[in-house]
């Protein structure tokens, strides 16, 4: 964000990938792709490679952590070092690593029924295999399909993507030239049955007017998500059983 | 998959009552799944993934994972070990055997009495997933019967996901069998495609026995 | 290898049937003594690192990543680029695995593959020399994504074919320009580890993770077409005899595995 450079963003409408306005980027879901993990997910999204695995409710570690009522939820959101174009990553969690697993962690402690597991744990693992921006929202969207899989009983799911602003124009979900060069970003994951919002983030600066309108756009946005979701979870009950490609 | 059965994910309706079942819940007056499951042609639901949660009369299988003296630990697949108290069970276990169970009272979460603990002999313990273990069994035990006959030698399966195969079974041949029975174990007339399935394993084997393979 | 992971305790009793089925001749898999499981090998699947593979061993997952960047050399060789492997035993793939600071097993798992591509002349650093003070520094990080028995073999088969995948980035002014790519890193040989392990009396390559939980001796060997380049025994212990039947199968097995690259 704020990042100076001439690129142009947006060219007669269309962005640097061929996008419209309010166009998604290619999405593909998978689930069950770990052997060992509860439940698991791959996602795909534009050039976001993001994989997750859950485990549990398992035994809370260190035991004085755990809540007598309910489980305890727990994430850690991690970059690989090979994820992005630039130099090679430090390994290890960072200030910004950090953050992320906080408010991915907050999405699902709205959604996951803790109260069913006392005394427990809840792992969700999301890394980043590749990046391109909007790996939050990537995970968000990872990490309900693997608690799905996993059969961690939930009141609903999650569906997430970045929207913002690019060259004064409302755009959603941003890839990674939008999100360095652009004015705004905001990130966003909805409740599919309720439409609550889960997760939101944002800087650069907004009218309330495009507060709004991007709003609306992420939540039908959300929507479309949801659909690659759904099929993927789904496609384990069909009778062919398809190889997980990375 | 059968066109008038129906996948639902959590969050998605199955009522338009308060129903109460297990791995759903209540808003309102409506009831919604909590897990990713199956409606079926009566709309009944049926979860496709789930954690094992105890019921009384449950059959388990276990492995005890610390001995004390006041009893055992045993690793029954819930989140943390559930405990036999030496007083109710007087054979000796030490750690590593694999024991079978019957659930007795449930009483909160993870605290269950355990009737008839038996020490079961050399085998191997595999993880199922426990929402699918009403098909290993099959309608009557026909399933796991079918496969106790091919395989040759003893099988337990604990309602927990835990299921024990004794050593003097075709081990190889149960578990590929038990692998198609997790990878179809939504769909229709398995029991059959199992039969037959076992029927030409079992054939084939008795050729490369003869063959010396 | 995972003998000390806490939550994974072998039964006696799962080991005794897994004994008295090797007596018999059989693994539960059905393989062969001296078998690998089935192997997969997709290259290219990181399109942001120079190089990368995601290889699957049976249920065993593991993805590596090659990436460049312009470091500083060792005063003591100023003309020679760097080799840097780490490896990352994620939580996501084992129950038994946690967070925190690198397990000693990740740590032998990067040293043991580290020493095989040194050792095997693998890559030629003297190549990646750019200008005085300045040369590439070449990162290979060993993602274990599901681990499911010999994790070890699975990321040394993904190492190199990560390595045979690699394209050398442009570099322009003392910079690397990653869009650009001035052909592939050339190898000089192709070092494959080969792990075994002791069950009993009984060797199995490729042990899977139940087998891995029974054992009593483990060894890796990495080895190139006419040497060997590395060794690691890991627990128990072995006769001279076991050691080089061991050596002949590696031998063996990584030519198989070559052709697969």
């Amino acid at each position: 964000m704020g990042g100076h450079s001439d690129l142009k963003l947006l060219v007669n409408g269309k962005r640097l990938d061929g996008r419209t306005q309010f166009d998604l980027r290619p999405i593909r879901v998978e689930v069950g792709v770990l052997h060992d993990a509860d439940g698991s997910a791959f996602v795909e999204w534009g050039k976001n490679k993001v994989i997750c695995g859950i485990y549990g409710p398992r035994e809370c570690i260190p035991r004085h952590g755990a809540d007598p009522y309910k489980a305890v939820l727990k994430c850690r959101y991690m970059m690989a070092p090979f994820s992005s174009l630039e130099e090679h990553g430090r390994s290890g969690p960072n200030r910004r690593s950090t953050e992320l697993s906080k408010v991915i962690r907050e999405v699902f402690e709205n959604l996951i029924i803790v109260e069913n597991y006392p005394r427990t744990q809840i792992d969700i693992f999301v890394d980043v295999l590749q990046s391109d921006g909007g790996t939050r929202t990537t995970c968000v969207t990872a990490a309900a399909a693997a608690l799905a899989n996993a059969g961690i009983p939930m009141r609903d799911m999650a569906s997430a993507v970045a929207v913002g602003k690019a060259d004064d124009t409302l755009v959603v979900d941003l890839a990674k030239e939008e999100d360095n060069f652009g004015q705004c970003d905001m990130p966003v994951a909805f409740s599919y049955r309720k439409k609550d919002i889960l997760l939101l983030q944002m800087d650069g600066l907004l009218t309330r007017q495009e507060i709004e309108t991007l709003l609306n756009e992420a939540e039908k946005a959300s929507e479309k998500v949801y659909v690659k979701q759904a099929d993927a979870l789904k496609k384990v009950y069909d009778s062919k059983e398809e190889k997980f490609k990375m | 998959m059968n066109n008038n059965r129906k996948i639902v994910l959590p969050g998605e309706r199955i009522s338009d009552k308060k129903l109460y079942l297990p791995n759903t819940f209540v808003e309102g007056e409506e009831t919604f799944a909590a897990v990713i499951g199956m409606l079926d042609e009566e709309g009944k639901y049926i979860p496709l993934e789930s954690r094992y949660k105890p019921l009384q009369e449950d059959t388990l299988v276990g492995i005890v994972t610390d001995v004390r003296h006041a009893g055992y630990s045993v690793d029954i697949n819930l989140s943390s070990p559930a405990f036999i108290s030496s007083k109710d069970f007087r054979v000796e276990l030490n750690l590593g055997d694999i024991v079978s169970c019957k659930v007795g009272q449930v009483y909160e979460v993870g605290d269950v009495d355990f009737a008839e603990v038996k020490k079961l002999p050399p085998g191997k313990v595999i993880h199922y997933p426990p929402a699918k273990v009403p098909r290993l069994i099959g309608r009557k035990s026909s399933m796991i019967n079918l496969i106790r006959e091919h395989a040759g030698g003893d099988i337990i399966v604990g309602n927990n996901g835990y299921v024990w195969i004794s050593e003097t079974s075709n081990i190889p041949l149960a578990l590929k069998t038990i692998n198609i029975i997790i990878q179809k174990a939504h769909m229709s007339g398995l029991t059959d495609e199992i039969a037959q399935f076992l029927k030409n394993q079992t054939g084939e084997s008795k050729i490369s026995a003869q063959t010396g393979e | 290898m995972p003998e000390e992971f806490k939550d994974l305790i072998m039964s006696h009793l799962k080991r005794d049937a897994l004994v008295s089925s090797l007596k018999k001749g059989v693994r539960f898999d059905e393989r062969a003594f001296d078998e690998f499981r089935k192997i997969e090998i997709q290259k290219n699947v990181i399109k942001n690192a120079e190089g990368s593979a995601l290889v699957k061993l049976g249920n065993t997952q593991v993805l590596v990543g090659v990436k460049f960047d312009i470091v500083t050399p060792y005063s003591d060789r100023p003309d020679e680029g760097t080799l840097v492997t780490n490896a990352e035993l994620l939580p996501l793939a084992n129950s038994s695995f946690e967070t925190g600071p690198p397990h000693e097993y990740s740590i032998e798992l990067a040293r043991v593959l580290d020493r095989g591509i040194r050792s095997a002349e693998c890559v030629d650093v003297k190549s990646f020399f750019v200008e005085d003070g300045k040369v590439l520094g070449l990162y290979i990080d060993i993602y274990v994504l599901d681990h499911a028995g010999n994790y070890t073999d699975a990321s040394g088969i993904a190492a190199i074919a990560a390595l045979t995948d690699t394209r050398m980035p442009k570099v322009e002014d003392g910079k690397i320009i990653r869009t650009e790519s001035k052909g592939k890193l050339q190898l000089k040989s192709l070092p494959i580890t080969v792990s075994s392990i002791k069950v009993d009396n009984f060797w199995l390559v490729d042990p899977n993770i139940e087998e891995e939980l029974a054992m009593d001796c483990r060894v890796t060997i990495a080895t190139t077409d006419k040497h060997v380049a590395a060794v690691q025994k890991g627990k128990g212990s072995l006769t001279k005899k076991e050691f080089l039947d061991n050596l002949d199968i590696a031998f063996k097995r990584s030519s198989d595995i070559r052709k697969m690259l």
